[in-house]
């Protein structure tokens, strides 16, 4: 195989590249609704139950599918048992031939999946096509990681014994997946656990299911056998009951704080007859910062927070939605910030001009505006685009500032286009609050003084700290991405330690001496 | 295509006609530079690097003391430091020598600076631009400004571009005739000459959106080629990086098409040598301006570019194919292929050729010989602190020079100031080049 390489996101600079995109979405447009079927291994299950609507235009089903029962769960859990020997005793090598061989069949229909996107999620098409590009990255990275893992470490050897250590995978593992990257997440987590050996149960967000279909699809396609991959589209109830289930080794989630520890718990019970511990490889919530110091370049900090904001509504993990300014440049940047927000232009996903897509869904919208009317109950707004669409589920952006201390606004993660501002003494002023954060997922920093950004580098709890640049849009291989304390357990997604979380290793050691005789 | 060889044997006296003008000290112009910094700066990609940071973040220091902690922050990463800067370095360890240190190197800074930007304000650089026209050179202002994220901010650039208009057309009639720089074989040429960009006139520049922000800047482009066509000024409208191409060209395209700008003022776009579309960006200007005839006619100013290193960064951290030569022999023979394309297009079009290259300038003014036309119809053009000997050079052999200068204080100037003194220091740079003593015949030899 090749190295790895990011897969090049579309030059949408230039026309022809847009036009591509948008002839996607013509095409796409008379198929839709999409019929997402429960899939589970060779059985074809209920294929209506629930639709996904499109958040900008909610009259416009995007997909039907099915709504997985406990039943189903059970019997995907089963048809994952029964499928995972075989499917570990192919080895590394095969497994990643199918993983590739998915990325490629991802890679053949990038516009058609960025497209589904755009309706399914609102999610505007540099992002979404960014998204269908970070899922075939999963698929290749993983894939190489596997082989790589399979080899096993080095371990020390002495004359009349023999050491070795593999890592073997550790069986049926469930992957409940979010909505905001509706193909790159669920691909990330279950290539990981597929590459690795396990037979995956896959729960995808009910917001998106149809993008869930595509990858497990292309997984099939290429060679994954039908029960080491299953569909289970559906709420809670479903993912919780597989989260219960005995048979069930490893518990991969990205999403909300309240469902991550709700995981926890519920998987940290060894009921009578199950022989292991789950293990929970859990991606949760943020509330991130940029730091701006007072020699900081506004020309770059203005942009790149307010990308880091408000791209895609501010409605991904690592979005900030705070900022603590040095107060030798809080009010500069108060002033360019808020006009700057002034200018967003909020908008239809499918149109390139905007900067502001809606929402996911209505309670996203109510949340949102639940939160920027405290924002201006508590403190000040000094920046927000109220021209927005009447039907979707948009939200204006706002900015505001003079927040007291203990404000929801600065501690809760809003998921929106929302951003505060705070003004602090010192840098070190802005890591004290920092440290204060359950949260410890990405952050930001202005800098140009090395001695600044090695002290805010060394006192940060971040997961992923971003210097000098926007804090969003980690890509596999350069930025592995997750995060520390309340954010996240687990290892970062898209780096070299990933894998480690779906396997267990086991170590053999051979006496090769027999009557004073070595014999290797 | 290649040249003629009688093309290249003009060229070649030329050439050394203009290299025998230079003033001796300066037919090594980084040396002139005060910078023994720079010329250090040359030698080592670690000590480059720390000094442009610094010069880079000297406006946004608070404080001296601030100041010289921030360069010797820079000057602890860099491995092996000449003895000067281990003095610097020990000179930061107290706070009296952060306050020495600190003036010294600000005063280093703003020196820098004054040597590339002619005045804080267009009324503070007329003198300059007189000065400039006295000696035989025209100019072109260009406003250097913060970035604009916000709509104040784009207001507040187009009223600074409409009172540069105002400032420089009502002083330049007061300026001596100078008869080689007011007229080519096309008619009079304005005296009066601003340089403005799309992307300060908008905060809507958007590289997938560019009708966004071109509707946007149009609004505020209006106005001035308004004031320019009544103040008979000229009006240039400049390129930046090719994120901005498209809003830039077809700005320009639709806005010029207008019926109220058919007849002036006079303005002209820029044409970038180093994008390998270049030849197929000069087939729709070309096709454009004889669609489009213009009295009087469209300028095109002709440039290596100044975003190299941000066009490669941003192709490679994405994985697209390098829109820019990489190989600077290619560049410089797309840059001549392009001077003989523009030069053979007059009248559809007026020609400007700006470059420190002696052979890329011998070259335009040699192919422009060749093919029987005046040398007051081509336009030389320089940059203010990089091309000033050669800008006399040529001046002072009768040629049609502009320079090109730089007008803000020195907060909006950094960002300027580094991407000339990194184009000055580069190995692949003509500048540092001859700098380095590359013989003439080198300098001269086709690329």
């Amino acid at each position: 195989m090749k190295p790895f390489a990011n897969e090049p996101t579309l030059e949408l600079r230039r026309a022809p590249a847009r036009e591509s995109l948008v002839n996607a979405l013509r095409e796409l447009e008379p198929k839709l609704p999409l019929s997402v079927p429960v899939l589970i291994g060779r059985e074809q299950g209920a294929h209506e139950g629930f639709e996904s609507t499109d958040p900008g235009s909610p009259d416009r089903v995007v997909a039907t599918a099915g709504r997985a029962t406990e039943a189903d769960a059970a019997a995907a859990v089963e048809a994952a048992a029964a499928a995972f020997p075989a499917w570990r005793d192919m080895g590394a090598d095969a497994r990643a031939e199918v993983l590739v061989g998915a990325a490629q069949i991802l890679r053949s229909r990038r516009l058609e999946l960025a497209a589904l996107q755009v309706r399914e999620c609102a999610k505007p098409w540099g992002e979404a096509d960014g998204d269908v590009c970070e899922a075939i990255d999963f698929l290749e990275y993983y894939a190489r990681e596997a082989v790589r893992l399979e080899q096993g470490p080095d371990l020390l050897q002495v004359p009349g014994e023999r050491n070795t250590m593999r890592y073997e995978p550790r069986g049926v593992c469930v992957v409940i997946a979010p909505w905001n990257f509706p193909l790159a997440i669920p691909t990330g987590m279950t290539s990981a656990a597929l590459a690795a050996g396990n037979s995956v149960v896959l729960k995808p967000a009910e917001q998106s299911p149809a993008s869930a279909l595509a990858l497990v699809e292309a997984l099939r396609e290429a060679g994954a056998p039908p029960g080491a991959i299953s569909l289970l589209p559906g709420f809670g109830e479903v993912g919780a009951a597989l989260v219960r289930d005995p048979r069930v080794h490893v518990i991969a989630f990205t999403g909300s704080s309240a469902v991550g520890l709700e995981i926890v718990r519920s998987s940290a019970d060894t009921p009578e007859g199950q022989g292991h511990v789950k293990r929970v490889v859990a991606e949760m919530g943020g509330k991130n910062a940029v730091i701006v110091d007072s020699d900081a370049d506004l020309d770059d900090a203005v942009p790149a927070i307010v990308k880091s904001a408000f791209v895609y509504a501010g409605q991904k993990c690592s979005a900030a939605s705070r900022v603590l300014a040095h107060e030798g440049v809080a009010d500069a940047l108060l002033e360019r910030l808020s006009g700057a927000v002034n200018v967003l232009i909020v908008g239809q996903a499918d149109d390139f001009a905007i900067d502001v897509p809606p929402v996911i869904e209505s309670d996203a919208q109510e949340r949102v505006l639940r939160y920027a009317e405290l924002a201006a109950s508590e403190g000040r707004i000094v920046g927000q685009q109220a021209k927005i669409p009447a039907n979707g589920w948009f939200c204006p952006p706002t900015l505001v500032t003079d927040l007291p201390p203990g404000s929801a606004v600065l501690r809760d993660e809003i998921f929106g286009p929302v951003l505060a501002v705070e003004r602090v003494k010192s840098i070190a002023e802005a890591c004290d609050a920092l440290e204060r954060s359950p949260f410890a997922l990405t952050g930001g920093l202005f800098s140009r003084n090395p001695e600044t950004v090695a002290e805010v580098t060394r006192r940060t709890p971040v997961g992923n700290l971003y210097v000098n640049r926007h804090i969003t849009g980690a890509m596999v291989g350069r930025q592995p991405f997750g995060g520390n304390r309340r954010s996240g357990i687990g290892s970062k997604a898209g780096g070299p330690d990933y894998l480690l979380q779906f396997v267990e290793p086991r170590v053999v050691t051979e006496n090769t001496m027999r009557h004073g005789l070595v014999v290797e | 295509m290649e040249d003629d060889p009688g093309v290249e044997a003009e060229l070649g006296q030329v050439g050394r006609a203009l290299y025998g003008s230079f003033p001796q000290r300066s037919r090594n112009p980084v040396k002139a530079l005060d910078a023994r910094a720079m010329e250090l700066a040359s030698q080592d990609a670690e000590l480059r690097a720390a000094l442009f940071r610094f010069v880079d973040v000297t406006p946004a220091c608070r404080s001296l003391d601030d100041l010289a902690r921030h360069l010797s922050g820079y000057l602890s990463e860099v491995d092996e430091k000449p003895p000067s800067l281990e003095v610097a370095m020990r000179m930061a360890g107290t706070k009296p020598g952060r306050a020495a240190l600190g003036v010294a190197a600000a005063g280093g800074v703003r020196h820098m600076a004054h040597r590339f930007i002619v005045g804080e304000s267009p009324r503070k650089a007329l003198p300059v631009l007189r000065e400039l026209w006295e000696d035989g050179a025209a100019s072109s202002v260009d406003l250097l400004g913060e970035a604009t994220v916000t709509e104040a901010e784009a207001d507040r650039y187009a009223a600074r571009c409409a009172e540069a208009l105002d400032t420089i057309a009502e002083a330049a009639p007061r300026w001596p005739e100078r008869p080689q720089l007011e007229a080519d074989s096309l008619g009079p040429l304005p005296r009066a000459n601003l340089s403005v960009k799309v992307s300060a006139l908008t905060p809507h520049i958007r590289p997938d959106a560019p009708a966004l922000g071109r509707e946007d800047a149009s609004r505020r482009m209006r106005p001035l080629l308004r004031k320019a066509r009544d103040l008979g000024a000229h009006l240039h409208i400049d390129m930046e990086s090719l994120d901005a191409l498209e809003t830039t060209m077809e700005l320009i395209f639709e806005l010029l098409d207008e019926d109220e700008f058919r007849e002036g003022p006079s303005a002209g776009l820029v044409l970038q040598a180093y994008l390998r579309e270049s030849p197929n960006q000069l087939d729709s200007i070309l096709a454009w301006a004889r669609e489009t005839p213009r009295t009087p006619p469209l300028v095109v100013r002709l440039v290596k570019g100044a975003y190299w290193d941000h066009e490669i960064v941003e192709a490679r951290q994405h994985g697209w194919e390098a829109p820019v030569f990489e190989v600077k022999a290619e560049c410089d023979r797309n840059y001549e292929e392009l001077t003989r394309r523009l030069l053979d297009a007059r009248p559809a079009v007026r020609v400007a050729v700006a470059s420190h290259n002696l052979r890329s300038i011998s070259h335009a003014i040699a192919y422009n010989r060749y093919s029987g036309a005046e040398d007051r119809d081509v336009e030389l053009q320089v940059l203010r602190g990089l091309g000033d000997e050669l800008g006399h050079a040529l001046a002072a052999q009768g040629f049609r020079v502009r320079v090109y200068c730089p007008v803000g204080d020195l907060v909006a100037g950094m960002a300027y100031l580094v991407r000339r003194l990194l184009e000055n220091t580069s190995n692949e740079s003509f500048l540092h080049e001859q700098a380095m003593g590359v013989p003439l015949e080198e300098l001269l030899a086709a690329p």
